[in-house]
């Protein structure tokens, strides 16, 4: 208080009023609230959908009407040495394993082919392409992740699936290639995308050291510029097998949906998501069949849940082992 | 689209202001009409319409037809399966539910639990169901027993009812789908389909699957013969083939001919039940000849 | 340090002793590298400007001068790293041993693999201490991984980093200290076992004992291989060259003994320069 008395006039003449501060503060706050209240929200929502999901799944596990028709143990036991997905019959079954390995059959199809294709193209665009091919190369890559999957999905049902049969002579038209290959379609764009950023986040000065080593360019690229993006390609591999695992309309049109529980990629293939679509709009509410549709979902949510929690730690290792552990 | 459930919440209101007029204004006969909502007081301009895919292609055709003739009448139509129309008729988000299998005992219990009204079911065309084979099959006939054999998963070789030595390929709709449930109780006898059944959304992909697969079989609606062939059939191995056809649905001798319904949560007000009346009468039977199907038995 | 050398390879310790030999007797080695008339331009502007210069055997050549001078892009052209950047020209001729590296069949690949560099910035790979010494080796396709594990030894042990390091040679190159990082950029370049080794003020990141710790392993390393350093601390020059070049303007002022630059400059510039009038 002191102090302020010794300051010259003038000089405090130019301070801004403190009446002008508070308000500014205010606004600013008000703002900070308001987005942090959006932001809220959203986290809310994914909440009540999980909650949503949850008590609907819930019943399978306790009531005892549902329990009646099917028990978790049901889902994974063979009937009859049976594994077999027959909801609607005078004895539904509710075998949920060939959905499961539908699933992820069909997943795995799909980032076998995404993968190497989509990477490569990242590395290409990132560290060879010139400077005009990359800026055209990139959007329209990327622009395809905005091609709706019903349109994947009709493509690799009319056109991929007679190119398939023709060129592997399978024997079913419709089988878990087919829908592995529409689902690399949908994929590629995100894997590629991700890959591409994670490419060109690595420091210029590695290519400038391997370079002067007598590396060339392909070396650079394979030996040094791929390893350090490693990290955020794992990323984009589990982003993609996410949007894969959880894809549908793909699947439905192209995989043939029948729930067979076997590792062939040419037969036929139903998976968690094309049941839930195909089957939920006609279930009963309420209904044994209901709450088993709400259970896959439920586990989907999980399953895609711990993949990207895994993967993110997976990532997370691979970041402090290339970066020491500092 | 106004649905019904609005309606009830709008209805709510009106019965509570005007209870004293509403006897008069509405002769409906059910008494159950004050939980599943009163008719509104002015006439109903929209009618939502739900169900088959079988079926969804002929009521577009009816409801064109008919807001052509009838100005001021909004009719909407969606597929999504049987099941999926009487789910929604049992939930209140449709006014006329179209199926192409009859109503299930269970279906009816739920629709009165939810909402107090009885299913009203009226037969509004014919259909054969066909046994589609591709174009370049040799095949000709088959038999019930032999189809219900396939699709049981029991024959597996086109060589053991006489034509090539080639695994058969199962196209069936999906479990919700009216189609599903007719063969599965007329020609499966409810047993379930073969684990290797592609199930595929719509008769129309059903079709196109067969289209290309040379060795592949499917089932479904008369009216989407298209790029491939229906089978004659016979009800037993010793029965005579009948080809699917305006006659023999309409006699009753091709074995797996079907009505297709439509189902009304209790009597529909008047505008639906006027379009309904249409539908059945001969200007509205005379548009299913175009769609595909068969128009109902005269006199019936 | 030099005991190991002589059981692991003889032959070339032998030679190292004969070229100290060379030194002690005091008598100018040969030729290295030889720039003649060089201009190097971006797009326009001429970065280097008609600049004539040899680098002898077995000495370190100190490039002093200010900011912008054109040392750094003088550097770069000795082993064709100016040729990944765009609108890059290069005029006259640059020898190694004799041969033109602009030549049009030249392999600037294989320039490099002769010609080392060490970076102002370490630039270590992520991946670990040894797969960063071991990368040049492997890239020159030597599989055998006896001798990696010598040549990584060695050349660690030459960028006086090994028994810092020995232990942990599996943890990341980026888990080292900033000196440790340089100095390990220093051995992954020393790996392969380079004719000369450029160096772009390799210690102006670093702290003074890092620092020395760079100047005692030119110092050392002289008895190897040529060096070429750029620096802008001119009391660095002093202690690690033989041989100082002056730049200034894209032009090379003056060049000659070190210790005859800096006590009695020929020219006047130089003598500004190293007196602090400017720079």
């Amino acid at each position: 208080m002191q102090d302020v008395a010794t300051i010259p006039r003038e000089i405090e003449s130019t301070r801004p009023s403190r009446s002008l501060v508070a308000k500014g503060r205010i606004v600013e706050r008000l703002v900070e609230g308001l987005i942090k209240l959006v932001a809220l929200v959203s986290i809310a929502a994914v909440l009540l959908i999980l909650l949503f999901v949850g008590k609907e799944a819930l019943p399978v596990l306790t009531s005892a009407i549902v329990q009646k028709e099917v028990t978790l143990g049901g889902m994974f036991a063979s009937r009859e040495g049976l594994f077999s997905w027959q909801p609607v019959s005078d004895i539904p079954k509710y075998n949920i394993l060939p959905l499961l390995v539908g699933s992820v059959k069909v997943t795995l199809i799909a980032l076998v082919f995404a993968v190497p294709l989509s990477v490569s193209a990242a590395l290409y665009v990132s560290e060879m392409a010139g400077k005009r091919t990359r800026e055209l190369l990139k959007p329209a890559i990327e622009l395809l992740a905005g091609v709706p999957s019903v349109v994947i999905g009709f493509f690799a049902l009319v056109v991929l699936s007679s190119w398939v049969q023709a060129a592997f002579g399978t024997e079913h038209r419709l089988n878990a290639l087919v829908a592995g290959l529409g689902l690399a379609f949908a994929i590629c764009p995100i894997v590629f995308s991700v890959s591409e950023d994670a490419l060109r986040a690595v420091p210029g000065s590695y290519r400038t050291a391997a370079t002067a080593l007598g590396s060339s360019r392909s070396q650079t690229t394979l030996r040094v510029i791929l390893p350090a993006a490693g990290p955020g390609i794992a990323a984009a591999i589990v982003l993609g097998f996410g949007r894969a695992i959880g894809e549908t309309m793909i699947v439905v049109l192209a995989s043939g949906n029948a729930a067979l529980l076997d590792g062939s990629l040419d037969h036929s293939a139903r998976t968690i998501t094309a049941t839930i679509a195909q089957e939920l709009g006609e279930v009963v509410v309420g209904s044994p069949h209901y709450h088993v549709l709400f259970f896959l979902g439920a586990l989907l949510f999980v399953s895609t849940f711990a993949v990207n929690f895994f993967g993110e730690r997976m990532v997370h290792g691979m970041r402090a082992k290339l970066g020491g552990s500092r | 689209m106004i649905s019904l459930r609005t309606l009830g919440v709008t209805a709510g209101f009106v019965v509570a202001a005007a209870a004293c007029t509403r006897t008069e204004s509405q002769p409906s006969p059910s008494a159950s009409s004050s939980t599943t909502g009163a008719q509104p007081v002015a006439a109903k301009t929209a009618i939502s319409i739900k169900g088959s895919d079988t079926m969804v292609i002929l009521g577009q055709r009816w409801a064109e037809t008919y807001m052509k003739e009838n100005a001021g009448i909004t009719i909407q139509v969606t597929g999504g399966g049987s099941g999926t129309g009487i789910a929604a008729l049992i939930n209140g988000s449709t006014d006329v539910c179209e199926s192409s299998r009859p109503m299930k005992d269970k279906e009816k219990e739920d629709l009165k639990a939810k909402r107090s009204a009885e299913a009203v079911e009226t037969k509004v065309a014919l259909d054969a169901l066909a046994v589609y084979v591709n174009a370049k099959s040799p095949m000709q006939e088959i038999s019930i027993p032999q189809l219900a054999k396939i699709y049981l998963g029991e024959t597996k070789n086109w060589k053991d009812i006489g034509g090539p030595n080639h695994a058969i390929i199962l196209y069936g709709r999906e479990n919700n789908s009216g189609t599903y449930g007719y063969f599965k109780e007329h020609v499966l006898v409810n047993k379930d389909f073969a684990a290797a059944t592609q199930t595929l959304a719509g008769t129309s992909a059903v079709v196109n699957a067969v289209k290309g697969d040379e060795f592949g079989i499917g089932y479904g609606g008369i009216a989407y013969l298209e790029g491939i062939r229906a089978l004659k059939v016979k009800k037993e191995d010793t029965s005579p083939a009948i080809t699917p056809s305006l006659e023999t649905a309409q006699d009753g001798t091709y074995p797996i001919g079907r009505f297709l319904y439509f189902y009304t949560a209790g009597q529909p007000e008047p505008t639906t039940k006027k379009f309904i009346g249409w539908v059945v009468s001969e200007g509205g039977q005379k548009v299913i000849g175009d769609v595909g199907y068969y128009p109902l038995p005269k006199g019936k | 340090m030099s005991q190991s050398f002589h059981r692991l390879l003889p032959e070339e310790a032998h030679s190292a002793l004969v070229r100290i030999a060379a030194l002690k007797s005091d008598g100018p080695t040969p030729v290295k590298m030889q720039a003649k008339g060089l201009t190097v331009s971006y797009s326009a502007k001429e970065a280097v400007k008609d600049v004539t210069i040899d680098v002898h055997e077995n000495e370190v050549l100190a490039l002093i001068g200010p900011s912008g001078c054109g040392k750094s892009t003088f550097l770069r052209v000795l082993n064709r790293m100016n040729d990944t950047i765009d609108g890059v020209t290069v005029k006259g001729s640059v020898t190694l041993d004799g041969q033109d590296i602009y030549a049009p069949n030249v392999d600037a690949v294989l320039v490099r693999r002769r010609v080392g560099m060490v970076f102002q910035r370490s630039n270590p790979f992520p991946k670990s201490i040894f797969e960063n010494v071991a990368y040049g080796l492997r890239i020159a396709g030597i599989r055998e991984g006896g001798l990696i594990a010598q040549r990584v030894e060695r050349a660690l042990r030459q960028a006086a980093l090994w028994d810092e390091v020995k232990d942990r040679l599996t943890e990341s190159g980026l888990s080292l200290s900033g000196g440790q990082q340089q100095r390990l950029c220093i051995a992954r370049a020393l790996a392969v076992e380079p004719e000369v080794l450029l160096m772009d003020e390799p210690a102006s990141a670093l702290d003074p004992i890092a620092t020395a710790k760079v100047e005692d392993l030119v110092a050392e390393l002289r008895s190897d291989l040529t060096i070429v350093i750029v620096t802008h601390n001119m009391q660095q020059a002093a202690r690690v060259s033989q041989k100082t070049g002056f730049f200034y303007m894209g032009k090379l002022v003056e060049v000659g003994d070190t210790t005859t630059l800096f006590t009695r400059p020929k020219e006047r510039a130089t003598e500004d320069y190293i007196t602090g009038r400017f720079g």
